[in-house]
């Protein structure tokens, strides 16, 4: 390899800025990809990819440091070549990988297709890094302003990704970001003898390539529904939407035929068949069905025939409904069919409107154009908040795929849709008789039903209704159960409605008031009415006791612990083996089984990431308590990072209503004035310990601040437009971030100046406890909650400074 | 010219003598392979079906109907030709079109749960290879059985009829709307997964009949139903057993991926 001089200090920075924006890009996309392909608890797992390939690279680097001395300029122009082709050609390998997710319990080779996963994508983020970690070492006096710009290139690389996301498919990103990669190469090799020349050769090499070569379409997992879909013999793909939250795939079959729920007594040949459906796929997963709809509703009678349909038994007479997660549109013909007067039907993805009353509007009956239905484009809780309407009836569908729901992929992801402040929310937008209609999947052993009954008591009592036993119905089918929460007590007269309903369809009273044990569990035979029992337990004087016997994590939901999904209890885990066997086990708590993997792995890697780099270095002069303090203040900075970016983007999804733009505003905000701070940094106004000892009690102040007032401040501001929103929240983030960003890149300088071997480990370190950090953060958020995930970072921050003042001798 | 017939008569002889060849080695071969295969069946049999496994979580079948048709049905005759070795193993096996053929013992699990009449009718949805409709021809007086592939519906006729089943007719269709020139059933069994239980299966089955349905996303978590309809009319479901079915990869020339686990 050729040795280079530095480049410019401009070039390199630019450099800088265009190789982080590439890897935040690649790893945005790489997120949509596999969730796509898999699931979206892949996401956290990228992320832990990402920070594998960052953790690698600082322990190859500290091995080879003093071979890399003169080299640092042609190791950052071949990195930054290595990251151009790597970006596609990861992305094409990953997809020839027969990774199933549901399999890893079933086949062992999946654990190998994992692992090979991961150190594959993991490749254009070790190319990333060691560009950095180059431009570190080429620029060992100004850290601090090369931070600078990897921190803005990463945090304009978020929203550049979300973007390309509005136009492109998330499996054509890789082939736009792979040219920028290469314009970063160019710039490095413009003051090369014929390096203007190379590098423009290998842009447009790249260019070419990736603008006329072939595409890698996404591996989608066999267990997904567009996958069975795909397989009827008449399957036909009609049209396909591209969204930032989703891409939408439309199928014709007659085989599809998605009902919300069971339709056991159905009277097919006295009310007609089903009408053909098109199955709208969600990133090749859930599926929600649009009707064939020609004005006439008889043609929709089996949506009387679910549970959900037990709503309209005990609304007022021809009620203004409100669908919280509308989709395709059959709840929506459902309210119509049973006589709405107006439906307001609110859907948070852009691309169902556009496919429904477009490519498939006649075959809808435009039922989204129609004068008596309001389509309304946004998150429904958001909505509900900034909206003072009250409604007689508000109706929470069956959300997401049956599949995913029972087997728990969703276990780790938030819903904020479901915590106990939402369906709070939900009761003060009823009219004096209104009813809130919630309808979930649920499972076998039963949890899920159970949970939402659960969050229904709660969340009447906290909104003031006095005997919440009065207010609450709850019946199940075999696969859904509808839990109702009425405004004004039941009347004798709604619960014997009620009871006909459920009779007449074969469903299962789980509870009414005044219902007796022998009335349930009559249709779908359980070994014991488990919900008859919960339920009467969750409302007498024991609730503890109600929640501490179930062997499942069953407390409601809250906005502080927005995990619905989340059922596992390590402590109860042997119990529910010995009753309910191991065989449901793997298959229904799987997001967080892969999650605790995921991290059982990082943990492993990393351990090996910092071990072998710290014996090569032992045989060099370091002392003991330098590497002890190094390592132990590049970690806890890792770690706590991490822990409030997390936790931010969790809690900011509740504002900004929508996890994508969550995602991007938080990691704007954090990635952009982090490099700020760094910058700060650089300039050196305060000593090294009193930089980091300043700026922990920052973060600590910063945070506890946003502890005692984010959830006023997100209540006082929800109706706000979008736009104003993300101006707010990037304004809010910014003092902390700013303070963030002043540690790491003050430990790097310092290294730099007194321990410049330690470098490249150190930002290993760095590396390897964010990876970790990833993981366990989702872990923390999910046991603990968004509150202790913030706490548990400012003690790391702290210790970080303790062991960075211990590192730094007092002058 | 010459050469040309002595050519010819060259090329006639091995065409008639690899063929002879090939029928002599296979008459004593074909035997072996059956008694093989009988006792395959027998292994199949005591070891995967008629026994609980170590741990409990999955009961033996014990109706002595069912074990014999179990004995008797010549499983590696309804598996693709490259998957005959592996027959008689408990798991599925792919059959093509993304269709498999069940493991052994869920066959006969499904078959015991429909407690079958040998004077019964029954109704098979999934025809598949035609082997659950073989073992149920052991069990009862008359199969139905309708498979939506075309390819697949067509070859398990002529499996069947090769291999002497007259108690069963074969349709090509939708099994969703069942088969109501036959209804109704004592019996109706559903070999593939559906999202919901068909109506018009409900609809079809006699009072006192019995069906079992796998119910769930056709791709992942299932659970295996009764449906028992009582004399009144009145239906009760219940959920006997979480199956879960490990599905193929695309391509049907591939492996099977893994088998199907199922515990009661």
């Amino acid at each position: 390899m050729s040795t280079g001089a530095a480049p410019r200090a401009c070039i390199l920075h630019a450099a800088v800025l265009l190789l982080s924006a590439v890897g935040i890009a690649y790893q945005i996309a790489l997120m949509r990809v596999f969730t796509i392909g898999q699931w979206h608890h892949f996401a956290s797992m990228i992320i832990s990819m990402a920070m594998l390939g960052f953790g690698v690279s600082g322990a190859l680097l500290a091995i080879v440091r003093p071979w890399l001395r003169g080299r640092e300029a042609a190791v950052l122009r071949w990195m930054a070549v290595g990251l151009s082709v790597g970006i596609v050609a990861c992305y094409v390998l990953s997809q020839q990988i027969p990774f199933e997710t549901l399999q890893l319990v079933a086949l062992e080779g999946q654990w190998a297709n994992l692992l090979a996963l991961y150190v594959l994508l993991s490749i254009p983020f070790f190319c990333v890094s060691t560009c950095i970690v180059a431009a570190f070492m080429l620029a060992h006096d100004a850290i601090g302003k090369v931070y600078f710009f990897n921190m803005l290139g990463s945090g304009l690389g978020a929203p550049a990704a979300i973007t390309l996301l509005h136009v492109a498919h998330p499996s054509l990103l890789p082939y736009i970001l792979a040219p920028v990669a290469g314009i970063a190469f160019w710039l490095l090799s413009w003051e090369r003898p014929r390096g203007k020349w190379v590098g423009a050769l290998v842009f447009l090499a790249l260019a070419l390539f990736c603008w006329q070569g072939p595409r890698q379409p996404i591996r989608i997992s066999e267990y997904k529904g567009l996958s069975y879909a795909l397989h009827f013999p008449d399957a036909k793909i009609l049209a396909r939407q591209e969204g930032p939250l989703s891409v939408i795939t439309a199928v014709s079959s007659k085989q599809i035929r998605e009902t919300p729920g069971q339709i056991s007594n159905y009277p097919m040949s006295e009310l007609g068949e089903l009408p053909e459906q098109v199955g709208l796929f969600f990133d090749a997963g859930a599926v929600s069905p649009v009707n064939r709809f020609d004005g006439n509703l008889d043609s929709v009678a089996y949506l009387d025939y679910v549970t959900g349909a037990v709503a309209y038994r005990v609304a007022p007479p021809n009620p203004a409904v409100a669908i919280l997660g509308s989709g395709g549109g059959s709840d929506v013909l459902g309210a119509l069919a049973h006589g709405a007067r107006n439906v307001t039907a609110i859907e948070v993805d852009p691309g169902v409107f556009k496919l429904v009353r477009s490519e498939l509007g006649d075959f809808s009956g435009h039922v989204y154009d129609r004068a008596d239905v309001q389509p309304v484009l946004a998150e429904a809780r958001g909505h509900l908040q900034s909206h003072d309407t009250r409604f007689d009836l508000i109706a929470l569908p069956v959300q997401g795929s049956f599949m995913a729901s029972t087997a728990g992929v969703n276990a780790m992801s938030e819903s904020y849709l479901y915590t106990v402040e939402a369906l709070s929310l939900y009761l003060s937008r009823l009219t004096a008789n209104g009813v809130l209609a919630m309808t979930c999947w649920i499972d076998s052993p039963p949890r899920a039903g159970l949970k939402l009954f659960a969050t229904a008591v709660e969340a009447a009592e906290h909104a003031g209704i006095q005997e919440p036993q009065r207010h609450l119905a709850c019946i199940r089918s075999w696969n859904t159960a509808t839990v109702l929460v009425t405004k004004s007590p039941l009347a004798p007269a709604q619960v014997e409605a009620i009871r006909t309903f459920a009779r007449d369809r074969w469903f299962d009273l789980c509870y009414l008031p005044g219902l007796a044990e022998a009335e349930s569990n009559r249709y779908i035979l359980l070994d014991e009415p488990y919900y008859f029992r919960f339920a009467q337990h969750v409302l007498s004087s024991n609730r503890e006791e109600a929640y501490s016997g179930t062997p499942f994590y069953v407390r409601p939901a809250t906005d502080d612990r927005p995990h619905f999904a989340r059922f596992v209890k390590w402590g109860q885990l042997p119990r529910v083996m010995r009753e309910f066997g191991t065989a449901w086990l793997p298959y229904t708590e799987l997001g967080y089984l892969a999650l605790v993997a995921a991290l059982v792995q990082s943990v492993l890697v990393s351990l090996v990431l910092i071990v072998v780099p710290l014996v090569t270095l032992t045989r060099r002069a370091q002392r003991g308590p330098v590497r002890r303090r190094t390592l132990a203040c590049c970690a806890a900075l890792g770690f706590a990072y991490l822990f409030l970016e997390l936790a931010f983007i969790q809690r900011f999804q509740l504002f900004l209503a929508n996890p994508v733009y969550a995602v991007t505003v938080v990691l704007t905000a954090f990635l952009t004035f982090s490099g700020a701070g760094s910058l700060w940094a650089h300039q050196r106004r305060l000593t090294a310990r009193n930089q980091i000892a300043a700026a922990s009690l920052a973060i600590a102040a910063c945070a506890g601040v946003y502890l005692a007032v984010l959830d006023w401040a997100f209540a006082a501001c929800a109706a706000w437009p979008a736009s104003l929103k993300f101006a707010a929240s990037i304004t809010l983030l910014a003092p902390l971030a700013f303070a963030m960003g002043i540690p790491f890149p003050t430990v790097m300088q310092f290294l730099s100046d007194r321990h410049e071997p330690l470098l490249p480990w150190a930002w290993g370190i760095n590396g390897c406890a964010s990876v970790v950090g990833a993981l366990l953060a989702s872990l923390i958020a999910v046991h603990a909650g968004f509150r202790w995930t913030v706490a548990a970072a400012i003690i790391l921050y702290s210790l970080a400074a303790l062991a960075f003042w211990r590192l730094e001798p007092s002058k | 010219m010459l050469t040309f017939f002595s050519q010819r008569f060259e090329k006639c002889k091995a065409a008639l003598i690899l063929p002879t060849i090939a029928v002599l080695l296979a008459i004593p071969a074909y035997s072996d392979d059956e008694e093989d295969s009988a006792k395959e069946r027998e292994r199949m049999v005591s070891e995967d079906i008629a026994r609980s496994e170590w741990w409990g979580e999955r009961q033996a079948v014990k109706d002595e109907a069912v074990l014999k048709a179990m004995r008797t049905v010549p499983r590696h005759r309804f598996v693709p030709e490259r998957q005959v070795d592996r027959a008689y193993g408990d798991y599925p096996l792919p059959i093509g079109y993304g269709q498999t053929i069940s493991q052994p013992y869920i066959v006969a699990f499904m078959t015991e749960l429909l407690k079958p009449q040998a004077d019964g009718i029954a109704l098979e949805i999934g025809t598949g290879s035609g082997y659950q409709a073989a073992i149920l021809a052991q069990v009862v007086k008359k199969v139905y059985t309708i498979e939506i592939v075309k390819p697949l519906a067509d070859s398990a006729a002529k499996r069947l009829s090769e291999l002497g089943y007259a108690n069963i007719e074969t349709k090509h269709g939708d099994g969703y709307y069942g088969w109501p020139e036959h209804g109704p059933f004592d019996a109706i069994i559903v070999t593939a997964a559906a999202s919901h239980i068909p109506p018009p299966l409900i609809e079809q089955l006699k009072p006192g009949g019995r069906m079992v349905i796998p119910v769930g996303s056709p791709f992942g978590s299932q659970y295996l139903f009764l449906i028992e309809k009582a004399k009144d009319g009145t239906v009760t479901q219940r959920n006997v057993l979480p199956v879960r079915f490990v599905p193929l990869t695309r391509s049907e020339e591939k492996e099977p991926a893994a088998k199907v686990k199922s515990e009661p």
